[in-house]
């Protein structure tokens, strides 16, 4: 990869000007990924429903410097695939010219809910494109409202936290394994950038990565929502960090069907450091809450012992 | 007497819902309505009752279907583009013949659209939006108090005709909060039992089947035919509307409904101080449409009528079926989420009786 300095001198593809939060992590996200680009190729990317699609896009105002488009919630996926096979026949025909790679960016809302019957398809039909789930663990943009994504026990205003329920009561779905699933060249799980870390530019070398494989790609990345998080935006970074190192979001790829963990803890923090750093899990620290702590690091335990196992580390 | 609690609009079609039995709710975010389901995630467990946020709208919708069909009250809400999505399902449920309420608080469209207060959802309410030839019963409150009682309402209307009911608000409706009260209401219908419902044999001996698919061309006539009788029984029976200012000879009539309804009596009020005597039809249910209401009130109108929408005159064409060529049919709208004020339907008004005079 490029050093700082080069990095810095690249293009910007999102620009400032958006109205996301401050402190949002999904523009980020974007830029990062984005950045991955030679600055001779040019993107064409479609966005689902959500916070990122809604906050730079403000008709006739946009934040994005690519080739852009927006459908329904659930059809992001099928939108990039559409014009990635447009493109093709363009090409075919002497029409076009020039590098492009095609981008879907959606929320876990947008894709592991809505937006997975489109995922699925497009990346079956293997088009030539790379999915980016931001997943921040719930339906953030119409105020907090529990996905498939969200973990266990966090209180969100559909699985809201009381005396009898805590909060959501079913484990995150795996939406990355689903993807290994389909037998993809390439797919990566992954945090934003995280200055001072040993993973600090794991983002940006998996889509370098993704965008130099041809066929269909998915990275999923754990990305920080203040709000529904129940965070202080100064330390949201450090949150994610704890997500990595309670293997609670284990990094990690899968290429061609063989799996690499990118980071293994030295020592693995229990999930309480992840809980209780955010207020949407303030609730289980509760002393009678306890055996649901104990249900949740048993799970993560499990789930990590799992991909362990399956990058042949034990 | 039940005491009056002020309720946002959203929370109280919730706490509606509740009142009326409704055992089972299948929700899903979309702005500006996530608060009802929000609502009943809270309190739907504390009566012991079902709160289930689906993945999708055609999920939330088809979860219905499941709940109608085994006789169950059940509500499902969402906003214009999540109700394109349950259209499919909302068709089902109407062949199958299954009873449920579907809220939609309506944005601005077509596509995204907006968020903003709209009716531009009027036709594919009240003209199928789904495919095949069905119909479901509209309600169009205008406060949040009538639609409280219109909630109550809906389901018995829709456990009476094994139909399903829509309530039709906007955001205006949803997000404003205004003083209700949940009366004890018992209703005069005669309702059937649900002996249809798909809930066990409980002795029978044959097995209830609930279908919307006729292979057989005759069967699937015979099918349609005895829908459309139903439906000329709720045209006969379930017509609601609202007269204001029509005790006497009017200038014009103005129709509208829902909270922009509310927005045209201030204007009738600014214009009857200028001496221009306007009325108002406010059709509660905008199907069956309240042809009647015009009727009724034909010989009391000098100059005509004009159909005032938060759309681009989606329900002239109901107004002049109504009319049917007795009256001129004027119309004014805004769209996308763009709210009229009192004083531009006094202008429009106004050019419109000057302009005649």
């Amino acid at each position: 990869m490029p050093n700082l300095k080069e990095l810095s001198k690249k293009k910007v593809r999102l620009t400032g000007g958006h109205r996301m939060c401050a402190g949002c992590g999904a523009p980020m996200v974007v830029n990062w990924i984005l950045k991955a680009l030679d600055d001779d190729v040019r993107a064409v990317i479609s966005n689902a429903t959500g916070c990122l699609e809604v906050s730079t896009c403000l008709y006739p105002y946009t934040s994005w410097k690519d080739s852009w488009i927006h459908t329904a919630f659930e059809n992001a996926a099928a939108t990039i695939s559409g014009a990635e096979a447009a493109f093709k026949a363009m090409k075919r025909k002497g029409h076009i010219d020039g590098k492009y790679k095609f981008i879907a960016f959606g929320g876990d809302g947008g894709t592991y809910d809505i937006g997975l019957q489109s995922l699925s398809g497009a990346m079956e039909r293997g088009h030539d494109m790379l999915y980016v789930c931001y997943d921040n663990g719930a339906y953030m943009n119409t105020g907090i409202q529990r996905s498939s994504a969200t973990p266990y026990g966090a209180d969100t205003t559909t699985s809201p936290a009381g005396k009898v329920k805590p909060g959501k009561e079913q484990f995150r779905k795996d939406l990355t394994e689903i993807m290994v699933a389909h037998h993809l060249p390439y797919v990566a799980q992954t945090v934003p950038v995280i200055p001072g870390t040993p993973y600090m530019f794991d983002l940006y070398n998996k889509a370098e990565k993704a965008f130099s494989i041809e066929g269909p790609k998915f990275m999923n990345v754990l990305t920080p929502c203040p709000r529904g998080w129940r965070i202080d935006t100064a330390t949201e970074l450090e949150v994610v960090k704890l997500a990595v190192e309670t293997c609670f979001w284990p990094l990690y790829e899968v290429e061609n069907g063989v799996y690499k963990i990118n980071y293994i803890p030295k020592e693995k923090k229990p999930i309480t450091e992840w809980l209780k750093a955010q207020g949407r899990f303030k609730h289980l620290l509760k002393p009678e809450n306890e055996h649901i702590v104990q249900k949740i690091q048993e799970e993560v335990d499990r789930r990590w012992e799992r991909l362990l196992y399956l990058a042949g580390v034990k | 007497m039940a005491k009056k609690v002020l309720m946002k609009g959203n929370e109280a079609i919730g706490e509606a819902a509740i009142h009326a039995g409704c055992q089972c709710f299948f929700g899903y975010p979309i702005t500006p309505q996530t608060e009802i389901a929000a609502y009943m995630a809270r309190r739907m467990p504390q009566v012991g009752r079902v709160f289930l946020q689906a993945e999708s709208e055609v999920a939330a919708i088809n979860m219905v279907y499941g709940a109608a069909g085994a006789g169950v009250r059940v509500m499902t809400s969402s906003s214009s583009p999540g109700i394109s999505l349950k259209s499919e399902g909302i068709s089902y449920i109407a062949g199958a013949e299954l009873p449920c309420v579907i809220v939609n608080i309506v944005r601005g469209g077509p596509g995204l659209g907006g968020i903003q207060p709209a009716q531009s959802d009027y036709f594919q309410a009240t003209k199928g939006g789904g495919h095949g030839d069905y119909r479901m019963v509209v309600y169009a409150p205008s406060s949040v108090q009538e639609l409280v009682d219109l909630v109550q309402e809906a389901f018995d209307v829709a456990d009476q005709y094994r139909n399903p009911v829509m309530i039709m608000g906007d955001g205006m409706l949803g997000q404003m909060m205004e003083p209700v009260e949940f009366k004890e209401r018992q209703t005069t219908r005669n309702l059937p039992e649900k002996t249809w419902a798909a809930n066990g044999l409980r002795g029978r001996k044959i097995h209830n089947v609930i279908n919307s698919l006729y292979l057989k061309p005759e069967e699937l006539e015979a099918h349609n035919k005895k829908l459309q009788q139903k439906y000329a029984e709720i045209e006969k029976n379930e017509v609601k509307y609202e007269l204001y200012n029509l005790e006497n000879e009017v200038d014009i009539v103005i129709v509208s409904y829902g909270t922009l309804a509310r927005i045209c009596k201030n204007a009738i009020k600014m214009l009857e101080k200028e001496g221009i005597k306007v009325g108002l039809i406010r059709p509660i249910t905008l199907w069956p449409y309240p042809k009647k209401a015009f009727d009724e009130v034909m010989d009391k109108v000098k100059l005509g009528f004009i159909s005032i929408e938060m759309n681009e005159g989606q329900m002239v064409e109901d107004v002049k079926l109504s009319v049917n060529g007795r009256k001129p049919v004027f119309f004014y709208g805004r769209s996308g989420g763009m709210v009229p004020t009192p004083a531009e339907i006094v202008n429009k008004i106004k050019e419109i009786v000057g302009g005649a005079k």
